[in-house]
């Protein structure tokens, strides 16, 4: 199995490209994970980042994800001045739908969640406004730089990793940092906090979902399309069997 | 430490209560309160919200925290992290609940940071272990498996439920009114609400409704989704959409159901020209019935609902759509 970039990491490294396309500036990949993570860096720096932080974790995976969030924000820290953060939306393994907003939080730095659109950046004025969705509709919000926007699906259509972005990709800087090199004290941590059994959320179980469909199809006489009276008999066979047997209607 | 279960209402942009509050309050009620021996109390943050407080006691909150300030208009979310993270940290409660909704997704990430509190999104299932931690259920990975995840002893222990999971039950109290004034300060907010538009619609919100008729590739154009929103209509449903239906733009992206859109959890779906890829069924599999229409017997849905018909919805969805606004006016 390719151990591909999060879907919603796509757009967040797509957004941060066009960014950096109208304005200028560089564009650093962060990524925290088991060493696979590295396949993930690479296609980023194919598609056209510049280089690359890869916070080796593999003695802590299922930490929390605040500990991520202060781990990575650490790290943004590290490299200096920044104006916005790109993240996805959610993580569609875990899907814990959080670690962008804790890294903002860790920063200080305000965030938009869940932005369809960044409709304006004002490089003067430091601002960017960003269209956002929200339940039963949208609004137009402008926060200060630097921020965090985490990036929902129609954000953009990430573009591809070409050959010769795929060639320069492996001449790019890709950094190492081990948690074991990171001053946890200084971060309000402890090794005791990482990992598993730090976390205050443990998955204790999985399980498959099993739902039993009941699979009835009904069809025309002349399967597959229906013709004549048969739809009205087809539809009215629908509904009898949602009204008397599921009694969902 | 106080032993209370805190549920925050989640308001729409009307003003009104969401039905997935009373869902939340309901369940705690079952499960959560009378086991550790504390209270169910209500938490409303929001601007012009005082005059809610009688209808969270209708469904079980004994106590209301209120926050009634300007800032808080809009769904700020910088407005509500700072509320709630101060009403948390003065009152320190056991367990916090809301529903899962975009402002939840938004807001309360940064209140578990701030409060260094432990957060699950999305659960469909409260619980307790022996020793009183929280323990729930929720999907994930595409919603192929449910977890199960218990917090570590500390508290508060933050989730948010998936509306439609609960059964809201009424439990008529009286009560008592916490009124709590937060001090703002101008750093304190950083997002300026330039512009709010809400969508004009008088059918409910997709994650909430009961019914949801969705549209997929097979529809044809952005034209043809009057379809779906007239069968919606009757069956008094939300309207959902794939995101090959999204992409091509038949319909808006907040219609989009799936991995990448949202998830759905209703009594009846009614999948109209959807192949059923897996990223769909992953926003929609929990749905309680399943109802496929497609012209193509072969179609992977077929194979994953209760009941179809193999038929073209151009010829089946105008005398459905009939059909179903005769049963339900009667
Ligand atoms: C990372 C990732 C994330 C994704 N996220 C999502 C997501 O969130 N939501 C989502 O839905 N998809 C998602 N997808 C896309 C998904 O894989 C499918 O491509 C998509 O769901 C297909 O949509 P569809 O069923 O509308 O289209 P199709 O697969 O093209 O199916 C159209 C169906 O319509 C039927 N049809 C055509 N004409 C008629 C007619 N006249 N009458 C009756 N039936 C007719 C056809 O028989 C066919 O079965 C994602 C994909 C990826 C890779
Ligand atoms: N370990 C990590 N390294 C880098 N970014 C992460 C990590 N975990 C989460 N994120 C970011 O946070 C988003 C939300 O993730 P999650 O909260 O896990 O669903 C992801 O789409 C990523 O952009």
């Amino acid at each position: 199995m390719k151990w591909v970039l999060n879907p919603y990491d796509e757009f967040a490294v797509e957004e941060a490209l066009r960014t950096k396309e109208q304005f200028g500036g560089e564009v650093v990949l962060v990524t925290m994970g088991p060493a696979r993570c590295r396949e993930a860096l690479r296609t980023g720096l194919a598609m056209g980042a510049d280089s690359s932080v890869h916070i080796e974790d593999d003695n802590f995976a299922f930490s929390d994800n605040y500990v991520v969030g202060k781990i990575i924000a650490n790290e943004i820290k590290n490299l200096g001045e920044y104006d916005l953060i790109f993240t996805g939306f959610k993580i569609i393994d875990d899907e814990s739908v959080q670690v962008g907003i804790h890294i903002a939080e860790e920063l200080g730095i305000p965030h938009v969640a869940l932005v369809s659109k960044v409709v304006r950046i004002d490089p003067d004025q430091k601002r960017v406004t960003c269209q956002k969705e929200i339940d039963g509709g949208h609004v137009i919000v402008d926060v200060p730089m630097p921020a965090l926007i985490t990036c929902p699906d129609a954000m953009n259509e990430p573009r591809y990793a070409s050959l010769p972005g795929i060639m320069k990709a492996k001449k790019k800087p890709l950094k190492e940092v081990l948690v074991d090199d990171i001053n946890l004290e200084a971060l309000g941590l402890s090794r005791e906090s990482l990992g598993k059994d730090g976390a205050r959320v443990k998955t204790t179980s999985i399980k498959v979902p099993q739902i039993e469909r009941k699979l009835k199809v009904i069809t025309g006489k002349d399967n597959p399309a229906v013709k004549g009276d048969e739809i009205i008999e087809s539809t009215h066979e629908l509904i009898k069997l949602l009204r008397e047997e599921a009694k969902v209607v | 430490m106080s032993n209370e279960v805190w549920v925050v209402a989640d308001l729409k942009l009307d003003g009104s209560i969401r039905k997935v509050t009373f869902e939340a309050l309901s369940e705690a009620r079952r499960k959560l309160v009378g086991k550790i021996g504390g209270n169910l109390c209500g938490v409303l943050l929001g601007s012009g919200v005082s005059n809610l407080a009688p209808e969270l006691g209708k469904y079980g909150a004994e106590k209301v925290y209120v926050v009634d300030n300007e800032l808080l208009k809009d769904s700020n979310p910088d407005g509500y992290t700072k509320a709630l993270a101060d009403l948390i940290k003065k009152y320190e409660p056991y367990i916090v609940i809301a529903g899962n909704t975009n402002l939840a997704e938004d807001y309360l990430p940064r209140v578990a940071g701030r409060v260094q509190a432990g957060l699950t999104m999305d659960s469909i299932d409260l619980d307790l272990t022996d020793d009183n931690r929280l323990k729930i259920q929720r999907y994930s990975h595409s919603s192929k498996v449910i977890s199960t995840q218990e917090f570590l002893d500390h508290k508060p222990m933050m989730t948010t439920v998936r509306p439609n999971s609960f059964k809201p039950e009424e439990d008529q109290k009286d009560p008592e009114i916490v009124n709590e004034s937060v001090d703002f300060n101008s750093e304190d907010i950083w997002t300026n609400v330039v512009e709010i538009k809400a969508k004009k619609s008088d059918l409910p919100p997709l994650t909430e409704a009961d019914r949801v008729v969705s549209g997929g590739r097979g529809l044809g154009s952005e034209e043809n989704f009057k379809y779906i929103y007239e069968l919606a209509e009757a069956f008094d449903a939300a309207p959902g959409a794939t995101r090959a239906a999204v992409d091509a733009g038949y319909c808006p992206y907040d219609m989009q159901v799936g991995q990448t859109g949202k998830a759905v959890s209703p009594n009846l779906y009614v999948a109209v020209a959807i192949s059923g890829a897996i990223q769909h069924f992953s926003g929609m599999g929990s749905s309680k019935v399943i109802v496929a229409i497609n012209k193509d017997p072969d179609a992977p849905i077929f194979k994953k609902c209760d009941y179809g018909i193999c038929g073209d919805l151009f010829e089946l969805l105008p005398p459905l759509t009939d059909e179903v606004k005769k049963l339900l006016q009667d």
